[in-house]
Parts: structure tokens; sequence; C-alpha cells
């Protein structure tokens, strides 16, 4: 067991590795940045932006390091691109492997078309792992240079809770890598999908009306500014986004078993 | 079970129908276990189509086939059975970026690769890089050693010589031999004829989804005949026409023709003219067609289908298949 995961995950690891330093890199220019930053009339710039925006990345406390973080590192690079990244990795998997041949040398294997969609899910999920075991070192790192402090229960947190979300964006890419046959319209489409469903949620959580339509986005359960400032964990959500994950997979499962391979 | 006979692969009533064309039209034949079957037809006859049904990759729209006793629509049936299977596709997905140590590593830890160094011993791809650099030829021999290395009882083979030099194209066929002769059954599916005479048992013609033959390689080449040109000293207005002796055509001192009946009969007959050239060669895949399994309106198409095929079909068989002598 686990051999295509394995094998998967290490085709994908020259990609994590570059991603997680990237991602670490950019993550401490940002906090470089933050010291020059909180000098400024920092409520005059939460002014400047309009009531949406300041609701879509939750800009409430720029002035304070969690606050930074939390709109500059967390709502930005991590929900809406790593999420978006995720999703497009997740579409390309299965669809590209049956557009280049590949999937037929696979299944020629004693192994079945579950098999492969589970494992292939598995390995996606690596990446996923890997950036939340070295990021948050960065992260950490970077604060403490520039002579700030963080809870780091709450950048732990921030993070433990990010893995269901991604791994939520992840299905969200796998189902549309079974369903459609080319991967460079599959990983269109996730990112279409994913940044609309960002969108929703954050135009609708403002309305009282219309707020129930945003429950439908991974986005809403998953919110770094309420961990990082106010160390408010949500637990129920990040268990709605593993259940919902579990569903997708699952869809994924099944509609990969029946039908042709790559017609 | 059934007590009916079981051949390796058992095909009945196969249908793939892709709505504008039929990819496999109702193929009924069996493959018996320990024999080299040839499958034969033009690119675009539906062998790949028929070989990703027997996988299970694709699914029967009618009929279906038994592949070392499994169903192809039972998913759990024929997981097992491709334990003691062998795949070499015509399209080798290999994954570019990783050497072919670590594919072979790969396939290996699923399917096992017991006979996996022996192998490496007759087709060498340069393990240690990787396959974005590899030539045609080594991805096609790294195919070979995976398709091989789990000692499986049934190869399904898609083009298999493609990409491979003569001298390797011709190891091959000989490892082949070996092969059946140790009891593995082999599905070989080509478009080159002289490579499916010199290799196999029996042969089975596809041609638009349909099977059009199933015979002998032997009875198939002899109703093809063979092709035979002619370059005479002289023109030659008449040349007389003797027993099988069919499409004769004369360009000025060219003559061709296709010749069904016997070597001496034809030697002797041409002794009685001025010769400068002659070449016997191994009929064309498309003139077995023409002649044999189409009516007047398919030769045409047959005919434009092969145009594409033609080149290859000679190339491999130049070598070995033509005579030349000077009279």
């Amino acid at each position: 067991m686990l051999e295509i995961a394995r094998y998967e995950a290490e085709r994908r690891l020259r990609g994590t590795v570059a991603l997680a330093v990237g991602i670490g890199v950019l993550s401490l220019a940002f906090i470089g940045f933050f010291p020059s930053f909180a000098d400024a009339d920092i409520d005059e710039l939460v002014e400047a932006y309009p009531p949406a925006m300041q609701e879509a990345f939750g800009i409430q406390t720029l002035g304070t390091i969690e606050g930074f973080l939390a709109v500059e590192i967390y709502q930005f690079m991590w929900l809406l691109l790593l999420g978006l990244y995720v999703a497009y990795a997740a579409a390309n998997s299965v669809a590209e492997d049956v557009e280049r041949d590949r999937m037929d040398l696979v299944l020629s294997l004693p192994v079945s078309r579950g098999r492969v969609v589970l494992e292939t899910f598995a390995a996606l999920a690596v990446p996923v792992l890997v950036l939340n075991a070295i990021v948050p070192v960065a992260v950490y790192g970077g604060v403490v240079a520039v002579g700030e402090s963080i809870s780091v229960q709450d950048l732990a947190m921030v993070h433990l809770l990010s893995i269901p979300y991604l791994l939520a964006c992840t299905a969200i890419g796998l189902v549309l890598s079974v369903t459609v046959s080319r991967a460079t319209v599959a990983n269109r489409l996730a990112i279409a999908v994913v940044f609309v469903l960002f969108l929703i949620e954050s135009i609708t959580v403002g309305t009282d009306d219309y707020g129930w339509i945003g429950n439908g986005s991974p986005t809403h359960y998953y919110d770094p500014t309420e961990i990082l400032v106010e160390s408010t964990y949500d637990l129920t959500g990040a268990a709605i986004l593993l259940i919902a994950t579990a569903v997708l997979v699952l869809i994924a499962r099944a509609l990969f078993s029946r039908g042709d391979i790559g017609a | 079970m059934e007590t009916a006979h079981m051949g390796t692969i058992d095909v009945d009533g196969l249908t793939k129908d892709y709505g504008e064309v039929l990819g496999a039209d109702d193929l009924t034949f069996t493959v018996e276990e320990g024999e080299i079957f040839g499958f034969l037809g033009p690119n675009g006859a539906g062998k790949t189509t028929t070989i990703r049904l027997l996988l299970g990759l694709l699914e029967p729209t009618d009929g279906t086939a038994r592949v070392l006793g499994a169903d192809v629509r039972d998913e759990s049936e024929l997981i097992e059975a491709k334990r003691r299977l062998g795949y070499l596709p015509a399209d080798l997905g290999f994954d570019e970026k990783a050497t072919g140590e670590r594919v072979l590593e790969y396939f290996g830890s699923v399917q096992g690769d017991g006979r996996r160094e022996e192998l490496l011993e007759l087709f060498t791809p340069p393990l240690e890089r990787e396959i974005r650099e590899y030539s045609s030829g080594n991805k096609q021999m790294l195919g070979l050693v995976q398709t091989f290395m789990h000692d499986p009882d049934l190869v399904i083979m898609d083009e298999p010589t493609s990409g491979l030099d003569p001298l390797k194209q011709e190891r091959l066929l000989e490892f082949l031999r070996a092969e059946r002769d140790r009891g593995t059954t082999i599905f070989f599916s080509s478009h080159v004829l002289s490579e499916v005479r010199r290799v196999c048992d029996r042969v089975g013609i596809l041609r638009e989804g349909r099977l059009v033959a199933l015979e002998d390689v032997e009875s198939l080449l002899d109703r093809g005949g063979k092709q035979v040109r002619l370059r005479l000293a002289e023109p030659e207005k008449e040349f007389g026409p003797i027993d099988g002796v069919a499409e004769l055509e004369t360009t000025g001192r060219s003559i061709t023709f296709t010749y069904t009946g016997e070597y001496n009969a034809l030697l002797s007959h041409l002794a009685s003219y001025d010769v400068v050239d002659v070449e016997i060669d191994e009929p064309a895949l498309e003139t077995i067609f023409m002649h044999y399994y189409g009516d007047a309106n398919e030769e045409v198409e047959a005919r434009a289908d092969a145009e594409t095929v033609d080149d290859e079909t000679r190339e491999p068989s130049a070598e070995p298949t033509t005579e030349e002598t000077d009279a």
C-alpha cells in the first residue's frame, strides 16, 4: 500500500520545497517591513480601505504584529493564494496523468482506480503538511528578529487549522481533475471555483440576509484573523472542513471508478 | 466456471461505440495459452481501443472479454489478473522528470521485479538518467523491462518495436520467441506485417474496428503473395502472364505485379527476358486488405488509409526480405 502516494509525493517534492522556501522568504520580507509600517498612522490607512475590503481581508488591527500577520500573510498569502495553488495542483493531478498516458501504465498494474484517487489525494496532502511545518518556523523567527513577540500557540493554531481548509481546496481540485478530461481546463476551473467561493464569502459575510450563502465556502470555516488577534479557534469549522474534504474525495473516487479513462 | 474452452484472452462480441465511430465492432476471438498472437491493422483500425478495453481502461458498449479468466467489466477480478499481466503501451507515459531507475523501482514496488537484472542485460536503457533525456529507443527498452520484470503469464504489447533500431528489434523478436517457448502468452499489436510474420503464430487483422481475418501467419502470407518489381534491359510491351500474377502494371522497362505462385515457375519464366534488376518483397499490408478482404469501394479507402502506413511497413522489412538478383 501507499506506493503510488509515495511516488507521487516524491514527484512533487522539489516543487514543495521551492514553494516552502518562497513563502518563507516572502513572509520574512513582509515581517521585515512591519516596524516601519507600524510607525505610520495605521488607523488612517485602515480607514482608506473600502469597508468591503476591510471585511474581505479582516483588516482590523494592522498596527499589531498579530493583525499584520493575519492580513498580510495569512488572509492573503495563505488563505487565498495557497488555497488557489493547492486546488490548481490537485486539478492537474489525475487529469494530466490521463492526458499524458501515464494513467494507462499505472492502471495496468494490479491497483484499483479508487486506490489511485485516494493515494493521489494523500500525495497532494504532503505539500500542505510540509508547508505548515516549515513556514511557521520562518514566521516565528522573523517576528523575533524584528523585536516583536507572538503567542506560539496562536501561531501553531493558525497553521494547524489551515490544514483542513487547504485539504478542502485540494479536494475541490481533485473532483474537477477526475471530471474534466483536459488538465488545463480542470486547473483553471479549480482556480475559478475557489476564488469565487472566497469572493462569495467575503461579500456576503456582512449582510444579514445573505450571510448563509457564504456557508458554502471553505473560507467561512477558517479565519486567521480571529485566531491570531482574538485567540479564538473555530474547531467546529475545522471539523466541517474535514468532513467536506472526505465527502469530496469519496465523490472523486466514485467518479473515477466508472467510465472510460481518457475518452 | 464455464465448461467451454477458455483461452488466455477470450473476446466475445466486444464492442466500443464512440458515437460517431465504432472503435471495436463486435470482436470475437481467442488468444491461446503460450502463443504469440499478432493483432494487425493500419493505424486507426481500433487496435489500441481493443487493448484498452482488455485492460479495463474503457468500458465496453456491448459484449465482453476475459483476460486470464477475469471479466474485463469486473474491476476486482481484473486486478487479480493484472498481477500476471505485463503491458507495453504504444505511447509510454513515463514521468519525464524521473530517472529510469526510479521508475523501475516504483513499478517494481507495486507489481514485483524478480527478473529485472536479467532483463537489464538484454535491454539497456541508461537507468541513471532522467527519462526526458531518453531517445525513443531507450524509452522503449525501459518499457520492455517494466513489462516483463514481474515475469507475467500474459503480455500485451502495442507496437513494441517502434523506436527500436533494427538490431534491437531483432533482439526483441528473438526474446519474444524465447518467452513464448517458456510458456508466456503474447498479444502483439502491430501495423508492420514483416515483424508479425517473423514472430507470430496466428494473426487477427483489424480494420475499422472489425476483425476481417483470423488465421495462421503462413496461410495469410500465401494468400497475400509477393510483390515483384522487375526492370528489363529493353522496354517490353507484352510481359507474358503466368499463373499467380495479378495487378500487373507495365511502365516502360519497369514491371510490377503481385505473385502468388511457385518461385521456380516465376524464375524460369523470367529467364526468357533480359532482366536488369528484380526485387521480390513482402506484400504491403494494404495489398492484403485490397485483394482479400475489401470490396471495390473499400479498396480506395484502404489505399488512402495505407498511405501513411506504407513507409513504416516497408522500411524494417526491406533488408531481410528483399532479394536482389542480377540476371
